[in-house]
């Protein structure tokens, strides 16, 4: 019933979870309870003190439970992004 | 399975979706499973000021536990079509209820209290 | 590539794994099962704030703690291509369902899973927006 995110097989992804992180990455496959994986993901971590660092974080399989959103990146609109001039508070987490 | 149905006739509508972390996501719904799990396309963020998280993302696949509130479009909602589905779900539900009890009734009838299962029903005389 | 197929492929490799109350544990992945309850060996434990250490032998994770998991970047490529080589079999399925041949032992991989529900047929009243739930997508490519 998740056939919704079979379109994003393949491409580049964000994640936002539950705890409020960013993450980044090739969207390699999922399954009915939207565990997600990703290689070459990054997480961008935002603060309003300085721009978006980015850390390199490899292979990841994120559980479905900690998922907030899933978004499909437009790589042409993202790598127009000036990441180190991109502040803003940390996202909330979550709250059920 | 009431409101996946109903959210099923706003496909192609455009819809805010807030989400539980206080952002609120404007796009058209793409698609709905039966767990309100949402696609919405051509997405932008409410308050892009407060959220520049997603600044390149135009598809996006949101939860449905993680849905606080979907702001729907007034005027394609048929609110009487609503009602009257929200009656006969509710009807529905009662009958079917009540089914069940006197199922379970008539079970303890045959079956006596012995949880601990063994055949020591009482036979029915009939 | 189905996530417990990964986690299946990265066993007896090191993983790192967070759970949902911030503890990461760093360990060799000894076994997964469909709950994605984990066996871990020689494990490093991390306190939230990655200020305390605690070294164990073994240890037993239950899969509904985990935030997320951290495998090699070696084992995705593996069990992509393990993926790749057994496609073109007969029972293949287009949904991309694994199959666990040749891993013995392991015993059927996909239990009850969900099963569709009440189906679609709830809602009569509520038939517009053609594309339907579901399968409906037109894929992009």
């Amino acid at each position: 019933m998740t056939s919704t995110l079979e379109t994003f097989f393949g491409k580049k992804v964000q994640i936002i979870t539950n705890d409020g992180r960013t993450l980044i990455g090739m969207f390699q496959g999922y399954d009915q309870t939207i565990n997600i994986i990703l290689t070459d993901a990054n997480e961008r971590v935002y603060s309003s003190f300085q721009g978006v660092q980015t850390v390199p974080l490899g292979v990841y399989m994120v559980r479905g439970d900690n998922i907030a959103v899933v978004c499909e990146v437009n790589e042409e609109l993202d790598s127009g992004l000036d990441l180190d001039s991109i502040k803003a508070e940390p996202l909330r987490p979550i709250v059920h | 399975m009431l409101f996946y149905s109903f959210f099923k006739s706003l496909i192609g509508k455009e819809i805010v979706v807030e989400l539980k972390n206080d952002m609120s996501l404007l796009g058209t719904l793409d698609s709905v499973d039966q767990y309100l799990n949402m696609k919405l396309l051509n997405v932008e963020v409410t308050d892009a000021e407060k959220f520049p998280h997603m600044l390149a993302v135009r598809n996006i696949f949101i939860r449905g536990s993680v849905i606080r509130y979907v702001h729907l479009p007034a005027d394609e909602v048929d609110v009487e079509l609503l009602q009257d589905a929200s009656r006969r779900d509710a009807a529905q539900a009662k009958a079917s209820a009540k089914v069940q009890a006197s199922q379970a009734k008539s079970q303890q009838q045959k079956g006596g209290h012995g949880g601990g299962g063994g055949e020591r029903a009482v036979v029915p005389a009939s | 590539m189905l996530p417990l197929s990964l986690l299946r492929g990265a066993i007896s490799h090191p993983v790192l794994v967070e759970l949902k109350n911030g503890e990461t544990y760093n360990g060799q992945l000894i076994n997964v099962d469909n709950w994605m309850n984990l066996n871990l060996k020689e494990v490093v434990c991390t306190s939230k704030d990655g200020d305390k250490f605690w070294r164990m032998g073994e240890c037993y994770i239950r899969g509904s703690a985990i935030k997320y998991m951290r495998v090699p970047d070696e084992v995705a490529e593996m069990v992509k291509a393990d993926m790749a080589r057994n496609k073109g079999r007969p029972d293949k399925r287009p949904g991309g369902f694994q199959n666990n041949r040749g891993r013995g032992g392991a015993g059927p991989f996909r239990g009850g899973g969900r099963g569709g529900g009440p189906g679609r047929g709830g809602g009569k009243s509520f038939r517009g927006g053609g594309a339907g739930g579901g399968g409906g997508n037109p894929r992009e490519e």
